[in-house]
């Protein structure tokens, strides 16, 4: 029996290989692209699943409002982590990693800079399961100037990976010993280090500093520990361990200082919530997004949704035609549930069909869906392992769905009604069908307006005025390696035809670079006086370099020989300090950590607000001081050739340093880098977008068709009586277009509102228009008008004498 | 009214080539009312629909009024057609969708008669063929026979000049097609040409002159007055 059926099916099918193809096609690239959304959905929620005590690690976070400012860190003081093993005896582990930037390490006499190198406690392989191959985790770190690397690592700088005991150089004279070599880190880790670096060697971490963050801070709970009672535990820590200190620094109780309406406490991200949930201030890494997660899943079942309708609304259609063949197969005597298992089989082979194909294409198009994404997926065999039998269920389930209506409806049908023809006229209106186009159709405008709206604020973060000029500037980044003759460099630069002007600082408005401390108003420490705003090292160039302006006062003169005592606001710094004219007045920062003697600086100038984080946040208060540090050289250029002028930098740079490989980029492109999350996201929905409306498409195309077969007889009379063929093409739209506007109504609210919560992300957004809707709307229109077009122009041209003739 | 001389007709499939008019000539002049007889597949149809300009013959001439019309392209057929020529079908042809009225006004649309005017027209269309208690019913809820009163009044509401009527009783009863009939011989009282198929000689009385089809040539032409 089974065989009969699919026999039939499949003579079935072949005789309609336009619906057929239509069909398959449609439902293949819906599963397509829901495969792909799968896997990358999977990759996210995979983050740091490969630690066996996922469940009972937590990171310590510090929450501070102070100075009129609030954050929230990833990072905690120094002391934390063992004060916090001490106090409280659930805690069975608690490790830190300092992140203190990268090193130069040697290979041969070449330095290689290397950037993925954190300081850690030698307890931290306790915490994280980082299999040790070579070496002894238990004292691996413990001793200064050890150092434990990965796999790739040890094959990068020995070529082989039994390598402890043996030696790397960092920074060109300081030896560290291997002491074991580790595994290398899935990539769905929250941190991605190749260089442990003993902490023992690190004496800032031995200080007893509790007004200082700096650590990532995690701790492995006993099992069974209860980390919400820890966390409501954690609030009064800072009380008893920070308290003394507060009292010592700003002469002020703990209730005091939260009096003021300040706080300082801990509290603790698990560790599965890192990537997805956690965007607080020194993360390792920038993270992902639960967001994106629910958008993209959301996605992935839309498209999925439309790609069914489709193959519902074809095959219902279709399936008008077969009437007769009902009609004459249950004259004949053929039992009702032989009819619904024939039209079941039809659909099921058709989607089975679509899956093979479907993963076909999600395999071919992965690499490139990889590049868009920044994603590493891969098809493992794990993934066919459990994504085969999904598949093969939601073959099942996508095939009954889809032919349950077909069957359930035809083969209910009184055969004598059916072989009048009585069914044609009842079944036309096809309410379900119009329905289901209005969903397809509200989907896909849904979809435009979100890539439009993305792609316009990305465009809004694009042209907006930052407060600097970030075109044509080179930087050079390694510049410290340089050593002495790093001003040697800048001078020189300087003096190249073509070079405008060149600064030396690593704190740039493109670049992470993040430093914050206390000043105040009055030389006694007040906390009602207190800011904190950035504090950063710039020298005279800086500004002209970067095209800020000063709204008033000065710029840092290297004439002035006061000016290494005075600073340069932020239009937001002179707001919050409400002084009447904050040019000449004085502010005072602490020397030491106890806050027993401060220095006092003058304000010298005023600059204008420039934007040195991504526009999602708020421009906090800024400190600009005339101080050293040579990072990286930002280099202003007019010249357009800029192949003979990167030329002539590497010239003087490898007069400089002929070991060392320079490290340039260009700032426009930086600050590109800062959005790449959004512009992944743009180009995501983008091709998302696309796919649902192609498949949308080919699903109108379909109906169009039948619809138009359906009217041959009617086309062919109105022809007789002398309609125009832009009559007929007109009405033969109309239906459709006039259900994609109904899909437009219901579409354009939904989406405004669920693209405005996505804004809010932004601090400085670019508010949705009303031409954004209407384009999306027009573009919908016309692609459906087009679409349509295909069949009703075809219909319009054809003789009516042949379609009258084949009453 | 109408001249063909030498018309030909041929259908080509895969493998065979039928001539449906081989070598055709006829003529009617204004004010006639031809009926065209002949065997089953003798090319009446045929016939009738390059008469209609529906069709384009494959070679010889067609003059209407006195205007060669075998080469007219499709644009000029179709506007040259909605003013002059009406049809009536053996299946009548209503749109299911549509109610009588609208049926009937139909080719006023297409001919840009202001809706103003329409009303009157098919009012007065509908009136004469003694159909108007229908008006708004869909062409499901009549009879056969009302449903070709309908489909006359339609051809005739642009008051053309010439109607071409392919087995307008095929589908009656004997009573239902005698109505028809006499419809059809009021018009023609009142001026206008009227070619019509049928496979009836009954009907075939109602008309001036009978033209014989045998495989797409004249065989014989009877004048009946
Ligand atoms: N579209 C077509 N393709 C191929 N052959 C056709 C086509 N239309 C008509 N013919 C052939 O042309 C010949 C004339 O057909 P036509 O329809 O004119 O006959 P008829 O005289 O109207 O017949 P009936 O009395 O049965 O209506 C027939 O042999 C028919 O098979
Ligand atoms: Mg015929």
């Amino acid at each position: 029996m089974i065989r009969n059926y699919i026999k039939t099916a499949i003579r079935s099918l072949s005789k309609n290989k336009g619906f057929t193809a239509i069909n398959v096609l449609g439902l293949s690239l819906g599963l397509a692209a829901c495969l792909l959304i799968v896997f990358y959905v999977s990759d996210e929620l995979g983050y740091d699943t490969y630690n066996k005590n996922i469940d009972n690690i937590y990171r310590v976070n510090t929450d501070v409002r102070f100075g009129g400012n609030e954050a929230s860190y990833a990072v905690a003081p120094a002391p934390t982590a063992a004060a916090l093993k001490t106090d409280f005896p659930e805690i069975e582990q608690a490790a830190r990693f300092r992140v203190k930037g990268g090193f130069k390490v040697k290979k041969g006499n070449q330095n290689i800079q290397e950037d993925m190198m954190v300081y850690a406690d030698p307890n931290i392989f306790d915490v994280f399961t980082l299999p040790m191959i070579y070496g002894n985790k238990a004292n691996a770190l413990k001793e200064p100037h050890t150092v434990v690397i990965t796999e790739r690592t040890a094959e990068k700088y020995f070529n082989s990976t039994n390598v402890v005991g043996r030696t790397l150089t960092f920074d060109d004279n300081t030896p560290y010993k291997v002491t074991g070599v580790i595994k290398n880190i899935p990539h769905q880790s929250h941190f991605n280090f190749d260089f442990f670096v003993a902490m023992p060697g690190l004496d800032e971490s031995k200080e007893d500093m509790w007004f200082s963050n700096n650590f990532q801070t995690y701790i492995l709970l006993k099992k069974g520990a209860d980390a919400d009672k820890l966390n409501a535990k954690l609030s009064s820590f800072m009380r008893h361990r920070a308290g003394p200190q507060l009292q010592s620094i700003l002469h002020l109780t703990f209730d005091d200082f939260e009096k003021g309406g300040n706080y300082y406490r801990l509290n603790l991200t698990p560790l599965k919530k890192i990537h997805l949930y956690s965007n607080k201030l020194s993360e390792i890494d920038a993270n992902g997004n639960i967001r994106y997660v629910y958008i993209f899943s959301a996605i992935a079942i839309f498209i999925l949704l439309i790609a069914c309708v489709n193959f519902m609304n074809l095959s219902t259609a279709r399936s008008t035609n077969r009437a007769r063949e009902v009609g004459v197969r249950k004259v004949l005597g053929s039992p009702r549930k032989y009819l619904i298992a024939q039209f079941l089989t039809e659909s099921v082979i058709v989607t089975l069909a679509a899956a093979v194909i479907g993963l076909v294409m999600a395999w071919l198009f992965l690499a490139h869906f990889n590049q868009i994404a920044g994603k590493e997926l891969t098809v493992t065999p794990q993934i066919l392992g459990w994504l085969v039998p999904v598949l093969f269920a939601m073959v099942i389930i996508i095939g009954a769905l889809a032919g349950s209506y077909p069957a359930l409806f035809l083969s209910g049908f009184n055969p004598i009604e059916v072989l009048k023809g009585k069914l044609a006229a009842g079944f036309k209106g096809g309410r379900l069908r119009s329905f289901l186009v209005v969903f397809q159709f509200a989907i896909s405008i849904f979809l435009i307006i979100g890539t439009l709206v993305i792609y316009n604020q990305l465009k809004y973060i694009q042209n907006r005025d930052l407060g600097y000029n970030r075109d044509h500037i080179l930087l050079v980044k390694n510049v410290s390696t340089l050593g002495s003759s790093s001003q040697v460099f800048k001078q020189e630069i300087k003096q190249l035809t073509g070079v405008q002007n060149a600064t030396l600082t690593s704190a740039l408005p493109t670049g992470g670079f993040q430093s914050s401390t206390s000043f105040f108003k009055s030389p006694v420490p007040d906390q009602k006086n207190g800011i904190l705003p950035q504090r950063w090292p710039i020298d005279a160039d800086y500004i002209p370099t970067m095209g800020m302006k000063i709204i008033s006062g000065r710029n840092f003169s290297d004439q002035m020989p006061t000016d290494s005592n005075s600073v340069i606001i932020n239009e937001t710094a002179a707001r919050m300090l409400a002084f009447s004219n904050p040019v000449g007045a004085k502010m005072y920062e602490p020397e030491d950590n106890k806050m027993t003697r401060l220095k006092e600086y003058h304000i010298i100038g005023v600059v204008k607000d420039f934007n040195f984080k991504s526009l999602r946040e708020n421009i906090t208060p800024m400190f600009l001081m005339l101080e050293p540090n040579d990072g990286t050289l930002s280099i202003r250029f007019r010249s357009a050739n800029i192949p003979a002028l990167l030329a002539q930098v590497k010239n003087k740079w490898a007069q400089l340093s002929p070991n060392q490989e320079i490290n340039y980029s260009f700032m426009d492109k930086d600050f590109d880098s800062i959005y790449r999350a959004e512009q992944r996201v743009g180009s995501i929905f983008m091709i998302f977008t696309t796919l649902a409306i192609i498949i949308a498409c080919l699903g109108l195309f379909g109906l169009a068709a039948y619809a138009t077969e359906q009217r041959t007889k009617e086309i062919g009379i109105r022809k007789v009586l002398g309609a125009s063929l832009s009559t007929i093409i007109g009405m033969l739209s109309a239906d459709f277009v006039k259900l994609v506007i109904i899909a437009i109504c219901i579409a354009s609210p939904v989406a405004w509102w669920a693209m405005n919560k996505w804004l809010q992300d932004f601090a400085y957004r670019a508010n949705i228009q009303w031409w954004i809707v209407a384009l999306a709307g027009a573009g919908a229109i016309l692609i459906a008008f087009i679409t349509i077009s295909f069949q009703s122009i075809k219909a319009a041209l054809a003789n009516p004498v042949k379609s009258l003739r084949s009453e | 009214m109408i001249k063909i001389t030498e018309l030909q007709k041929y259908y080509r499939t895969e493998e065979v080539e039928t001539i449906a008019l081989n070598k055709l000539s006829i003529e009617v002049k204004e004010g006639e009312f031809v009926a065209i007889m002949g065997p089953s597949g003798c090319g009446k149809s045929t016939l009738l629909n390059i008469l209609g300009l529906l069709d384009d013959p494959d070679g010889g001439s067609y003059l209407f009024n006195n205007i060669e019309v075998a080469d007219f392209n499709e644009r000029k057929r179709a506007d040259l057609r909605k003013h002059n020529i009406g049809f009536v079908f053996q299946s009548f042809n209503l749109i299911d969708e549509l109610t009588v009225f609208e049926n009937v006004e139909l080719p006023l649309i297409y001919t840009g008669v202001p809706s103003s005017e329409r009303v009157g027209r098919v009012e007065k269309v509908l009136d004469k063929m003694q159909i108007m208690h229908r008006r708004n019913h869909y062409p499901q809820q009549l009879s056969g026979g009302q449903q070709q009163r309908v489909a006359v009044a339609r051809a005739v509401v642009n008051n053309p000049k010439l109607i071409l009527a392919d087995e307008p009783t095929g589908n009656l009863d004997s009573s239902n097609g005698n109505e028809v009939m006499e419809l059809l011989t009021d018009l023609n009282e009142q001026g206008t040409t009227i070619i019509m198929v049928t496979h009836s000689e009954h009907d075939a009385r109602y008309s001036h002159r009978i033209i014989r089809l045998l495989d797409g040539q004249t065989v014989m032409e009877n004048i009946m007055i």
